[in-house]
Formats: C-alpha cells, sequence, structure tokens
C-alpha cells in the first residue's frame, strides 16, 4: 500500500497525484490509468523494464518490449493498447513474443475496446484523438453519467 | 414492470440473464454457503449500493442464523483517493465474513476492500460474487462462490446501474456498446 496521494494539479477536473503529474506518459490514457491506479492506492511503476524480445544472430537486441505499467502488489505488467484495433497487430506480436520469451511474466493487455469501457464506467468519457496527437482513445473533459464505481 | 419497459430500452441489448437463472444461482449458492458455514457466526457484508439486490435474495437462502452488513466507498471522482464512507455496524472480529458482490470487474474495488476487512480480524473472509467479468482483472481476488462467468460485455440491472438507472430490473442485461461511444 502507498500512502494517499496528494493533489498537484488537476487534469479534466479531477485531481492528479503528484507521481501521475511528474511523469512523462506517452500517451494522455497512461496518466487516466495511473490516477484510477493511485484512487485504489495500487503501487504502480511505468515503463520500469524493456524486455528485449529478438536478437540478431550475433546476439544483439534488434526488437524489445516495454510494458506501460508494473503493478508490483499482483506482479502484473499492463499494457495499454489504445490505438484502433487494426493497428494492434505489431503489439499483439511483440505481447505473444513476450509469453513465449518470459512464461513467468504476467501481463494484461488493454485493448481500445476495453480501455472504452474502463472510462465509460468510471464515468470519464473518451474521444477519438486525431492521428497528429499519437490517435487512439483518451479521456474527455468533464464527467460523464456513471457513479464511476469500478468493480 | 420495469422489466418489460426497459426491454423495449434503446440502450439494452439483450437479457443476459434471466430472473429464472439469477434465482437459480442464488439456491445453488444459498445451499453451499448454509452448508460451509453451519454453525459458525456469519456475517453477510455488501457493498452498497449495486450489492444490495443480490444479497436480499441470496441471504434468504441461506438457512442460517446470519446477520447483514453495509458498507459503502468514495467513487471515483468524487474523491482522492477510495475511502470508506460508509462503514460496516458491527465489528467483525472474530466472526465469518462473507463479501457478497454484484459483479467483479478488475477487483481493484474488491482488493480495497478484502484489505480492509482483513485489518479487523475476521475467522475467516471470502468472497461470493454473482457474475465474475475476468477479462480485465488487474488484482487476482479470490471468489470462493461464483454465480457465473460472464463475457466481455457492460451489464446493468438487477442492482448493477448505469447512471443510476436500471438497478430495479428484475434480470441482467447487456447494453448496446455504441452507448460507450
Amino acid at each position: 500500500m502507498v500512502s494517499a496521494p496528494s493533489e498537484h494539479e488537476t487534469f479534466d477536473g479531477l485531481p492528479v497525484t503528484d507521481k501521475a503529474a511528474r511523469t512523462a506518459f506517452a500517451h494522455p490514457s497512461e496518466r487516466v490509468a495511473a490516477r484510477i491506479l493511485d484512487f485504489y492506492h495500487v503501487r504502480w511503476e511505468y515503463e520500469p523494464t524493456t524486455f528485449p524480445i529478438e536478437w540478431d544472430s550475433r546476439g544483439n537486441v534488434i526488437a524489445s518490449f516495454a510494458p506501460d505499467f508494473y503493478l508490483p502488489d499482483y506482479d502484473l505488467y499492463l499494457e495499454l493498447t489504445t490505438m484502433s484495433q487494426k493497428l494492434v497487430t505489431k503489439k499483439n506480436r511483440k505481447v505473444r513474443r513476450l509469453k513465449e520469451l518470459y512464461p513467468e511474466v504476467k501481463i494484461l493487455l488493454l485493448y481500445q475496446k476495453d480501455f472504452k469501457k474502463l472510462l465509460f464506467k468510471f464515468g470519464i468519457p473518451g474521444r477519438e484523438m486525431p492521428h497528429e496527437e499519437g490517435g487512439g482513445v483518451a479521456p474527455d473533459e468533464g464527467l460523464g453519467p456513471s457513479e464511476g464505481r469500478m468493480p | 414492470m420495469s422489466g418489460y419497459y426497459t426491454i423495449h430500452d434503446p440502450l439494452i441489448e439483450r437479457v443476459l440473464l434471466t430472473e429464472e437463472e439469477i434465482a437459480d444461482i442464488c439456491v445453488r449458492l444459498g445451499a453451499r454457503i448454509t452448508e460451509d458455514y453451519r454453525g459458525k457466526d456469519l456475517v453477510l457484508v455488501s457493498l452498497l449500493r449495486g450489492s444490495l439486490v443480490f444479497l436480499a435474495d441470496l441471504s434468504r437462502r441461506v438457512e442460517l442464523d446470519v446477520k447483514l452488513d453495509f458498507m459503502a466507498i468514495s467513487s471515483y471522482g468524487s474523491a482522492e483517493t477510495v475511502r470508506i464512507v460508509k462503514d460496516l455496524d458491527e465489528d467483525v472480529s472474530g466472526k465469518h465474513v462473507l463479501v457478497v458482490e454484484d459483479i467483479v470487474d478488475t477487483g481493484l474495488t474488491l482488493h480495497y476492500l478484502l484489505g480492509v476487512l482483513a485489518g479487523r480480524s475476521p475467522a475467516s473472509l471470502a468472497v461470493c460474487t454473482l457474475l465474475d467479468r475476468r477479462a480485465r482483472r488487474i488484482a487476482d481476488v479470490p471468489i470462493v462462490y461464483r454465480g457465473i462467468e460472464i463475457p466481455d460485455v457492460f451489464v446493468v440491472g438487477y442492482g448493477i446501474d448505469l447512471g443510476g438507472r436500471y438497478r430495479n430490473l428484475p434480470y441482467v442485461a447487456v447494453v448496446r456498446e455504441e452507448v460507450m461511444g
């Protein structure tokens, strides 16, 4: 358990934790995921591990994969794939390779549809991001209709 | 006749679990709980408000002298972090506690709740859920009594709401994907 996060700034109208505010996330969805984990006092590390997944004939790493989050409380890696389904083939291949090479590693892959459902359940409207902003689904301003409890 | 009206609701795609199927689950789980907790001091704990309907039906299928108690926690967006906003009335120290849930999804809420309850030294602590949706499970919470595992669909009814609506549906229904944008 971590101590209760303190309010640092606001992001779409809600407080974010110091750690979430300090972390340079690659995508807005990752910041929201971090805030949800903070809400439940779940410790997280952002991209703490890079797994080599492909080597050349001389043993040099030519491909690697760094899951977005590691949750030490659950010994679980979490990867958010908020881009549209047709663009996730490469990511799927990396996750499949990771599981082959590191069968002891637990990883949960959340696709765009999964993340949209989480946003919906939490009452955070999602929006399609334009390609120049990284694409995928991102949280929108304001709160939606749900009570926000994620069972 | 809320069920009749809501089945024609444009947000509802289909019925996932009928009244009869839910009743069968309550009978099955109630019998197991009765057997497992016979002679023990059992408290059924429900998290408001979604689990209330299931608790009401399940508890009447448990043929033991049980106590019912309730907790409520802050929802995301209403507080900085999760916290108890309505605590148990009972002291559960030394008692057997069975948490009754409507649905377990990511497991984050339940994991928090179990942590709180474990700190109160119950004789035992277990979980009973009507619905188990494992697709997005983050916290691997132990479920002893499982009604049914459901696919990765968004559901309402039988206590489960959407913006405060649909709790009084007598069945569990699937919400159309388009509702989520």
